[in-house]
């Protein structure tokens, strides 16, 4: 039995409970099967499960009496009512939850890229595994996302705008471009080995997709890949690489303005470097950003000369680059950690034991393509968790108004209690992707 | 957690499991699942977990706890030790006449 029809039949034979059973039982168990791994044995043992509890004095409907002649109808009603309903909902999927689909593989989500112009996923499972895939997925209709291509290239890090080409970093560290325009035979095009030894952490498109910028821990190489087949190195960019402070704590995010005209990258130091890559072959840097005391963990361009970056410790700052040659901080908010608290103020899951080196969050931010709203998502992890307690995070999704001028007011929060969270937002600026290492699944959810 | 134990499932009492993994502290659904398959190698499916928590429930040997999010932690009750303790006892017998008899025909 495939992962994906074990999964739909399960969650429909929840639903073939009884009401009662249903009230109680119900939302825990969905939780379980969340975090299990669901075969056949588990859809057996979930109808055996929905038929005794029919015919359980404690929860049976009220229809049934106690005669036995009409027990032994209920039980076989039950039994073609369950088939039935396992029949039509496994064909059809439960609309409740099919915000949540399941990934081919195993070994956990790796990484989640969005396209900025199509709406498409590449989603790692196995992360570093050899046996990981890589999956391709249209969300043109979200509700039931299409499987495209699906290749074993290595850990994805990037989408281009077209959901053509795939750019992903080879076992042996090495940037890799696939072509997965033809969904049924994704072909690598090129292995991009002009890049230095230092480890490679990540890569980007830019806004018109043809340039790659590739990461490395010293440098960033740019590379003109209009053409998959051959790329065409444009120039480097010195990375700053003196670490300051904690030195296993190495943040690093790197991403295109929309307009294309400016590279910020996140490096070692927890400092924000904007680039002018107007022209790719005389890039230069054109400001540094920092918070002073905070590590920058991630960062995201507006479509109206905003950058917003959010550090280690949960501050959200927004900087002007009106004028790119002299970056004006205009916002601070501190304290937005808070807001993310678990129940009686803890913070991390009642259930975690204590992990006091844990890191806080994990975050992700975006602007909407209008730029008038600012997103942060902060998922809180339960710590070092063991295999007991493995999975349980808590995302906790702020949005802000955003000014022309930078200025951010009217905040507004909605959490929800996901599975381990590595959270990505979708190009709406709306929609957050959440992809979970201890699980073959991703969900997608928008707030309200 | 695969292969030789499986077949154990439908030998060991999953209520007995059930009982044993709450007796060192309250858990959830899915990391009572895991405890049992890590102390004794039984993979036991949410349809039983919950069939049997359920009866364990009713006869007051198990209580639930107040959920946090979609989790809600379940206790084992006073009367719970004790049904475990009696079941322990009895279990311990059947081992001693099952080590005996085996060593017996063993020719030991």
């Amino acid at each position: 039995m495939s992962p994906g029809l074990a999964d739909r039949l399960s969650r429909a034979l929840v639903g073939c409970h009884p009401r009662r059973w249903r009230e109680r039982y119900g939302e825990e168990m969905l939780d379980v099967l969340d975090q299990h791994h669901l075969t056949a044995r588990t859809v057996a043992s979930l109808a055996a499960s929905a038929l005794s509890s029919h015919v359980d004095p404690a929860y049976r409907t009220e229809r049934l009496s106690l005669s036995r002649s009409r027990l032994r109808r209920a039980v076989v009603i039950s039994a073609a009512v369950a088939a039935g309903l396992v029949l039509a909902f496994g064909m059809l999927g439960f609309a409740a939850w099919r915000e949540r689909w399941q990934l081919s593989g195993a070994g956990g989500v790796g990484g989640v890229a969005f396209a900025p112009g199509r709406h498409l996923l590449v989603s790692a499972v196995g992360g570093a595994n050899q046996d990981s895939m890589d999956t391709v997925w249209d969300l043109t209709d979200p509700a039931r996302p299409r499987q495209l291509a699906a290749f074993q290239g290595g850990e994805p890090t990037a989408l281009s705008p077209d959901g053509r080409i795939v750019a992903t970093v080879s076992f042996g560290g090495e940037p890799v471009l696939w072509n997965v325009a033809a969904p049924r035979r994704p072909a690598r095009t090129a292995i991009m080995s002009a890049g230095g030894t230092a480890p490679l952490w990540g890569e980007a498109f830019s806004p018109g997709g043809q340039i790659l910028a590739v990461a490395y821990t010293d440098q960033i190489f740019l590379w003109d890949v209009a053409s998959a087949a051959r790329p065409r190195l444009l120039g480097t960019l010195a990375a700053p690489v003196t670490t300051v402070g904690d030195a296993s704590f190495t943040p690093q995010d790197i991403t295109f303005s929309p307009d294309g005209r400016m590279l910020a990258s996140v490096t070692g130091t927890g400092y924000v470097t904007v680039w002018n890559v107007t022209d790719p072959a005389r890039a230069a840097r054109i400001a540094t950003l920092t918070s002073l005391r905070d590590y920058v963990q991630t960062i995201a361009f507006s479509p109206r000369g905003l950058l917003a970056a959010i550090t280690y410790h949960g501050t959200v700052l927004v900087f002007s680059l009106a004028d790119p040659a002299r970056p004006a901080l205009t916002a601070t908010i501190s304290g937005i950690m808070t807001h993310a608290l678990y129940p009686d103020g803890l913070l991390q899951h009642p259930d975690a034991p204590p992990c006091p080196s844990c890191s806080p969050a994990n975050y992700t931010v975006a602007f909407t393509p209008d730029g008038r709203t600012l997103t942060v998502v902060v998922a809180r992890q339960e710590g070092n968790v063991t295999s007991a307690y493995s999975i349980a995070a808590r995302d906790t999704v702020f949005t802000w108004n955003a000014t022309s001028s930078g200025a951010v007011s009217g905040l507004t929060t909605v959490t929800r209690d996901v599975n381990d969270s590595q959270p990505t937002l979708a190009p709406n600026g709306r929609t957050v992707a959440d992809g979970s290492p201890t699980s073959n699944a991703v969900y997608l959810w928008t707030p309200p | 957690m695969h292969g030789k134990f499986d077949d154990l499932g439908r030998f060991a009492d999953p209520s007995l499991l059930i009982l044993t993994s709450l007796s060192d502290g309250p858990k959830h659904g899915y990391a009572i699942m895991t405890d049992i398959a890590d102390f004794s190698g039984v993979r036991m499916e949410p349809g039983t977990l919950y069939g049997a928590l359920s009866r364990l429930e009713r006869r007051g040997w198990v209580r639930p706890l107040a959920i946090a999010g979609r989790r809600r932690p379940y206790q084992i009750t006073a009367a719970g030790q004790e049904i475990l303790a009696e079941q322990v006892t009895t279990m311990q017998q059947i081992v001693r006449v099952a080590r005996l008899r085996t060593a017996m025909a063993w020719g030991a």
